[in-house]
């Protein structure tokens, strides 16, 4: 599955799911086909989920709640894991990421 | 496009010329011109050759021709002219040996005296035979009377009564033999004028056969003969050469006795003659005593040359070695353009035409040939009347030499037979020759022109009409255009053949019907389009009046969450109240509604300012900041200092509203509360910057003092505090992310080190000052870019 824009473009491969560009969807309406594709790998309940951030230059504050979101439902269901990728490069995701392993403790954070 | 554009744009000004079937313009003309071109030249090539070879072959044939004809004319010509001369020497021949044998006759009888004088003495006394002379005192000469012969006795030679002197009886006697055997032998042999004998000089008596008034005609002719004597008088120098022969036989020019006499006319006979003399001996040979002599006409001689046939005017004549000619047709003569002249002979009247005083420059120039056998020479002699030059083929041929008495002396003479012919007879047979075949080519020629013309003929004929069919497609398709053009749009063409022509008028078939469809359908979809415009235009206006109301009612609501906003932020006066901080404060949302979020809470001696951002804009933000504002003031009436717990409290209650009102969002929120000198730091929200009065700065991380708000249901145990000095002239800058995400054109960011450097330098100024120049500057980042985010800044500095 893939979303792509002039701005950013998301894609899954496997369990992974992809994030590239700058997401400066306007709201949680607009940023509603990015959480089905992130859903439906979700719900194939895959050992461990992996969000690939590293190509991910800019993302606003409605992108930071849809991750927040997700890592709650993640929560929910302990039996998946979750792992997010992220780069020090890139001044929002070194602020922001470490909220998320805050709402779920057992979340592996790689900011490299 | 509207329906008028397209009746403009159609094209009905240029109307063609029309092409006829056969203009020199349609195809067809051009396909006929091309295929007879083609065919003519290959004709013309094809003739062109023909009509060459035919041309060379002719021109071969006639060169060949006139080759052997030259050649075989020459060799007929060459043996003609041998054949003439043998004839001529033959001639000559037979008349030196009569004379010889006459000669040889009196030779004999003068080498026999005794017998000599006894056959005199017997033939006197004949009464035939005999002589009788009859004395003429008025003339003063004797002569016999007529018979078969006469003999003359000269005054100088008889006495006082006539009679003549014993001697010259004698010699009379002597020589009487002559009326026995000349008159026999001049009526046989060759034909001949006469025949005579002289006697010695001493007794030069003459007898001739024969019988003529020959005294009579010399008295008449020579007046003066009767007194001299005769050899002197008539043939001066020829008795002394023949003396100077006997003592030496070598001074004969040709080594034979007979003398030849240039032409003259004769005394007696008033002819043109000729005379050839045969000297007689005496009996010890030590003298000369007489001649015997023949005389022949040159038309005898003539007859010979004049009999000389060749074509149609060629003749022939003979000429002396000094170009004299004796012997020579008249039309001949007029050929040559001789002119006849009276001689200078002494004795004789002479008769000459000489060749070098010809009216022609080219006769009288002819070289005549001598040791060089036959010559062939070819002569211009003017133009004929028709303009073509006249010339003749002239071939010479010299004769065997003779012995000729010049009128003097006795010299060689070289006769010359020459024949002459005018070329147009010689090749009259080539002419006639090169005549058929020039007829012949040009027949050729002619035929080969006529069957030419006739191809052609057939040839463009069946090009036409083939040529009917192969563009009858192309002229039914050419009509069909012009039908088309001329909005008949029923016109459909047959094409019969199966070329690409047919192909073509398929296509155009279909396209006419096309055309003949749409224009006739036209109005009908025009109507039918402008009704489906009709409908579409009503439901737009629909859509859009629908759209205008919505608009309206978002556009009341937003009006009324912006309203919310702008009531419950903090009033300028308010901010001028509070005594030890200067408090000045910026906000510019980016929609009409912000979701951004600052207050400023004092209530007489503490001061909280809050800052936060709500995810998203719009109502929904607008009422969750009002909401987050109204719980803020609450705690604060209520009295809470402790931050962690101020923090918690706030969470929890927004937590709920949110869950209550199913709202998705969250937000950031920090609080900076100050009290004597001191500023305490809560919640994760941006970086704070202090700007130290001495101008240094610092940058707090906020990320570790809190959570968002209204995310989790619990955030105390991520919340904590910060307690940092404030003193005078401090500055302390709070903001949204609106300030350092906010990009230029070239997408690069605001920043927080363009922030903290701005705040730096403008530090002096007041808290409205710094907060006005941050501002600036941002805005001047921004440019003509889009602002994103809202945009909020506060900025505190201590009085």
């Amino acid at each position: 599955m893939e979303i792509s824009t002039n701005d950013y473009r998301v894609w899954t491969e496997a369990s992974t799911i992809h994030y590239e560009g700058t997401m400066r969807l306007s709201g949680t309406d607009a940023y509603a086909p990015i959480l089905e594709i992130m859903n439906s790998v979700l719900s194939s309940k895959p050992e461990v989920i992996t969000l690939d951030l590293t190509g991910l230059e800019f993302l606003n504050s409605s992108g930071i709640n849809l991750l927040a979101k997700f890592t709650i439902e993640i929560r929910k269901q302990p039996d998946v894991g979750v792992r997010v990728l992220g780069s020090k490069a890139i001044p929002w995701q070194s602020k922001s990421l470490r909220n998320l392993q805050r709402l779920h403790p057992s979340l592996e954070l790689t900011i490299s | 496009m509207s329906l008028a554009n397209v009746k403009a744009d159609t094209p009905q000004t240029h109307e063609p010329e029309s092409i006829g079937r056969l203009s020199r313009h349609s195809f067809r003309a051009k396909f006929i011109l091309v295929v007879s071109a083609a065919v003519l030249f290959d004709l013309m090539l094809a003739g062109g050759v023909a009509i060459w070879n035919v041309q060379r072959l002719s021109k071969d044939a006639t060169e060949k021709v006139a080759q052997g004809l030259t050649t075989a004319t020459e060799e007929y010509l060459r043996t003609y002219i041998d054949t003439t001369a043998l004839r001529t020497e033959l001639l000559l021949d037979q008349v030196f040996s009569e004379v010889e044998a006459l000669g040889a006759s009196m030779q004999t009888l003068i080498d026999n005296p005794k017998t000599g004088a006894e056959i005199g003495q017997t033939v006197e006394l004949d009464p035939v035979l005999g002589d009788t002379l009859v004395f003429n005192p008025e003339a003063d000469w004797s002569q016999n009377e007529p018979g078969e012969s006469v003999v003359s006795v000269w005054g100088y030679l008889l006495d006082d009564q006539g009679d003549p002197l014993p001697d010259v009886s004698t010699q009379i006697a002597d020589s009487s033999a002559f009326n026995l055997v000349a008159p026999g032998m001049m009526k046989t042999g060759s034909p001949k004028l006469q025949m005579y004998y002289v006697g010695p000089k001493d007794i030069p008596i003459m007898r001739t056969t024969p019988y003529t008034d020959q005294a009579q005609t010399f008295d008449k002719l020579y007046p003066g003969h009767n007194e001299d004597n005769f050899w002197d008088f008539f043939f001066p120098g020829v008795y002394e050469s023949w003396q100077s022969w006997i003592e030496n036989p070598a001074n004969r020019p040709v080594p034979r006795d007979i003398v030849g006499t240039a032409p003259y006319i004769d005394a007696i006979t008033g002819a043109k003659i000729v005379s050839f003399f045969f000297p007689l001996w005496t009996e010890d040979r030590s003298d000369v005593a007489g001649m015997t002599a023949v005389d022949i006409t040159l038309d005898q001689l003539s007859s010979l040359v004049e009999n000389v046939k060749i074509a149609e005017t060629g003749f022939g004549f003979l000429t002396a070695s000094n170009g004299n000619v004796l012997a020579v047709s008249d039309a001949g003569a007029q050929v040559l353009g001789l002119v006849s002249v009276g001689g200078e002979g002494q004795g004789v009247t002479g008769i000459n035409r000489f060749l070098e005083q010809s009216q022609f420059p080219e006769v009288a120039k002819l070289e005549l040939p001598h040791n060089t056998g036959t010559v062939i020479d070819s002569l211009s002699l003017g133009t004929n009347p028709d303009g073509s030059e006249e010339s003749y083929t002239v071939i010479l041929k010299e004769l065997a030499p003779i012995n000729l008495w010049d009128g003097e002396k006795i010299v060689s003479e070289n006769l010359t037979l020459g024949f002459m012919v005018a070329n147009d007879e010689i090749y009259a047979s080539l002419t006639a020759v090169q005549q058929e075949l020039t007829e012949a080519t040009q027949r050729i020629v002619n035929w080969q022109i006529v069957v030419l013309l006739v191809s052609l003929f057939i040839v463009t004929l069946a090009v036409y009409a083939v040529s009917g069919r192969i563009t009858k497609g192309l002229s039914q398709l050419s009509h069909a255009a012009r039908a088309l053009q001329n909005k008949d749009y029923s016109v459909r063409v047959s094409i019969p053949t199966k070329d690409e022509v047919a192909a073509v008028g398929l296509a155009f078939n279909r396209m006419a019907e096309e055309i003949s469809y749409h224009t006739e359908n036209l109005e009908n979809l025009v109507e039918e389009r402008t009704r489906k415009l009709e409908t579409a235009n009503r439901e737009i206006v629909d859509l859009n009046k629908r759209l205008k109301t919505e608009n309206v009612r978002l556009g009341a609501e937003l009006d009324v969450a912006k309203r919310i906003q702008e009531m419950v932020l903090p009033r300028l006066s308010e901010l001028e109240n509070i005594p030890q901080i200067e408090i000045a404060a910026f906000m510019e949302p980016a929609d009409e509604v912000g979701g951004d979020y600052y207050d400023v809470l004092f209530d007489g001696d503490h001061i909280k300012v809050g800052i936060g951002d709500v995810t998203g804009h719009g109502l929904e933000s607008g009422v969750l900041m009002l909401m987050v504002q109204s719980v803020a003031r609450a705690l604060q009436e209520q009295g809470d200092r402790d931050p962690v717990a101020f923090l918690d409290v706030l969470n929890r209650a927004v937590y709920k509203n949110i869950t209550r009102t199913r709202s998705d969002k969250h937000l950031t929120l920090a609080f900076v509360d100050y009290e004597n000198g001191k500023v305490t730091l809560s919640g994760q929200h941006e970086e704070v910057l202090i700007i130290r009065a001495n101008g240094e700065t610092e940058r707090i991380d906020t990320i570790d003092l809190g959570f968002p708000v209204g995310l989790e249901a619990d955030i105390s145990p991520f919340v904590a505090t910060l307690d940092l000095n404030f003193g005078p002239e401090d500055v302390l800058i709070l903001h949204t992310d609106g300030i350092t995400e906010a990009e230029n054109e070239e997408g690069v960011m605001f920043g927080l080190d363009r922030l903290s450097e701005s705040a730096q330098e403008n530090r002096e100024k007041s808290a409205k000052g710094i907060a006005e120049a941050v501002i600036n500057d941002v805005k001047s980042h921004i440019g003509a870019h889009k602002v994103f985010d809202d945009i909020t800044l506060v900025v505190l500095k201590h009085r």
